[in-house]
């Protein structure tokens, strides 16, 4: 009975300490682990690209300023919003909780950091001018708020340049060398 | 006074979770300690290759660089330079620029002390000496995984990436151009990213002079993106772009520039001179050459 009894406590104690390991682990995965996706609009404002995107027929570049002409797509700041809802833009009952949260929202409401290695050379704008649609590298996913950075390597980025896909586009066949995109 | 077992797995896990976070740290532990080199290490440095600096360069005569001769190859552009050894008079202040510029590292002081520096850029003849970016380049045949190629335009380039550090580039350049990173400069504190254009090297990983590859990426990239009515993309020359040793030389006499840009300085300012190359150099083509007197 007694022997019995020490074995069950033996069990007990190894399984605390499994415990213990295991819950520290996602612990620290939930306080320091990077966020597998890139920091979207979680903000403190309710976005949603599907309402501003097809359904009003606006421009990617209208938010993501940067991408049709430069270096990087950036994040639209509160100024960018405010251009077009400074005035009550619809009679949806939302919109009156959306002022309160734009009103209350800092300058720049979204951030995100580029995954892009220092070795690696992107310009966003160039891809633009050459004619490559946003869809055609970020899908549709973005219309519902998801992003598709996971997707991107190398092997996409010259899959497309020695003009294996997107062959219904006609690109012109891109550059291949190394020192087109590396430094 | 004794543990219980309670108290023993509770400590336990306090210290498994500090471990954890502390492990899970963004921050490398150099970094924390914050010791980046100063400015004024690298100028002593500079000045260091400057006082040890070897008087002779054998120099002979070359013609004008033209178009390579490597399949695919631009019929527009070649890059290179000249440098003017009528007006050098070897204050070295190109390899401080090239050293800020491309974050080149600092080495131990018992490499300084053999000179074995990193600079892109040494001091031979009283004259700078880098890279010749020769158009039938020895180091780029015998790269065993493609790290060093040619780009159409000219520059022998380096993908650090790629390279896994056999070194028979470095031996089977004439000039010994090509610089291996022996040390691990960033764990020992000796690099200091000056530039966020150009990426810092890792141990292990052979580098040389780009000819400011990073500048003309992005010249690249800016006209591409600024074409005005009529111009294509393939009409990039690569006009207004300056190396920064270029930039740096207070007598002008390193000029950069498209050897077949008849707008370009170098082929104004070399056009009635005389261009030579170090002998080991001149059957190889090189794009970087010297210059003296008239014709």
């Amino acid at each position: 009975m007694r022997r019995e009894k020490e074995k069950k406590s033996r069990l007990f104690k190894w399984a605390a300490i499994c415990f213990a390991v295991v819950f520290s682990f996602f612990l620290a995965d939930f306080l320091m682990g990077e966020p597998r996706v890139p920091e979207r609009a979680v903000g403190s404002i309710p976005f949603d690209h599907a309402l501003h995107g097809d359904s009003i027929g606006l421009d990617c570049a209208a938010c993501h300023t940067g991408s049709r002409a430069s270096a990087n797509a950036f994040m639209p700041s509160k100024a960018d919003c405010m251009d077009c809802h400074r005035l009550p833009l619809t009679e949806n009952p939302g919109i009156e909780t959306l002022d309160s949260v734009l009103a209350k929202a800092d300058d720049r409401p979204w951030s995100h950091k580029r995954h892009l290695p220092d070795h690696v050379v992107f310009h966003h704008g160039v891809h633009a001018a050459a004619g490559v649609a946003c869809a055609d590298c970020h899908g549709r996913g973005y219309m519902q708020n998801r992003y598709g950075a996971e997707l991107f390597n190398m092997q996409s980025c010259l899959k497309c340049h020695r003009g294996e896909t997107f062959k219904e586009k006609g690109f012109k066949p891109a550059a291949t060398y190394c020192a087109a995109c590396h430094r | 006074m004794g543990m219980d077992r309670r108290e023993f797995i509770k400590s336990c896990s306090l210290v498994a979770v500090m471990g954890l976070l502390f492990g899970c740290r963004k921050i490398p532990l150099e970094e924390l300690a914050g010791d980046l080199p100063s400015l004024k290490r690298f100028e002593d440095e500079v000045k260091l290759a400057l006082s040890q600096a070897k008087k002779s360069l054998d120099l002979v005569k070359i013609p004008t660089p033209g178009a390579l001769k490597i399949p695919g190859a631009s019929t527009l552009n070649r890059f290179g330079m000249a440098i003017d050894l009528d007006s050098c008079d070897g204050c070295g202040k190109c390899i401080l620029a090239c050293n800020l510029e491309n974050n080149v590292p600092l080495v131990p002081n018992e490499d300084a002390a053999r000179g074995r520096f990193m600079h892109w850029v040494d001091m031979r003849g009283s004259a700078p000496f880098m890279c010749a970016h020769c158009g039938n380049a020895p180091c780029e045949r015998v790269c065993p995984t493609g790290a060093a190629n040619h780009t159409p335009d000219g520059l022998s380039a380096m993908m650090y990436k790629r390279c896994t550090g056999s070194r028979f580039c470095g031996a089977n350049c004439p000039v010994q151009a090509r610089k291996f990173n022996f040390n691990d400069a960033q764990k020992l504190g000796l690099a200091r990213q000056f530039n966020r254009e150009v990426p810092l090297r890792d141990k292990g990983v052979m580098e040389k002079c780009s000819l400011c590859l990073h500048r003309l990426q992005n010249d690249r990239l800016k006209f591409k993106t600024s074409l005005t009515v009529g111009e294509t993309a393939e009409e990039w020359r690569g006009r207004g772009v300056k190396t920064a040793c270029a930039e740096a030389c207070p007598k002008n006499a390193i000029i950069f520039g498209n050897w077949l840009d008849e707008k370009s300085p170098l082929v104004k300012l070399t056009k009635n001179r005389v261009l030579y190359a170090p002998r080991e150099l001149a059957d190889l083509d090189p794009s970087v050459v010297f210059m003296r007197g008239r014709r």
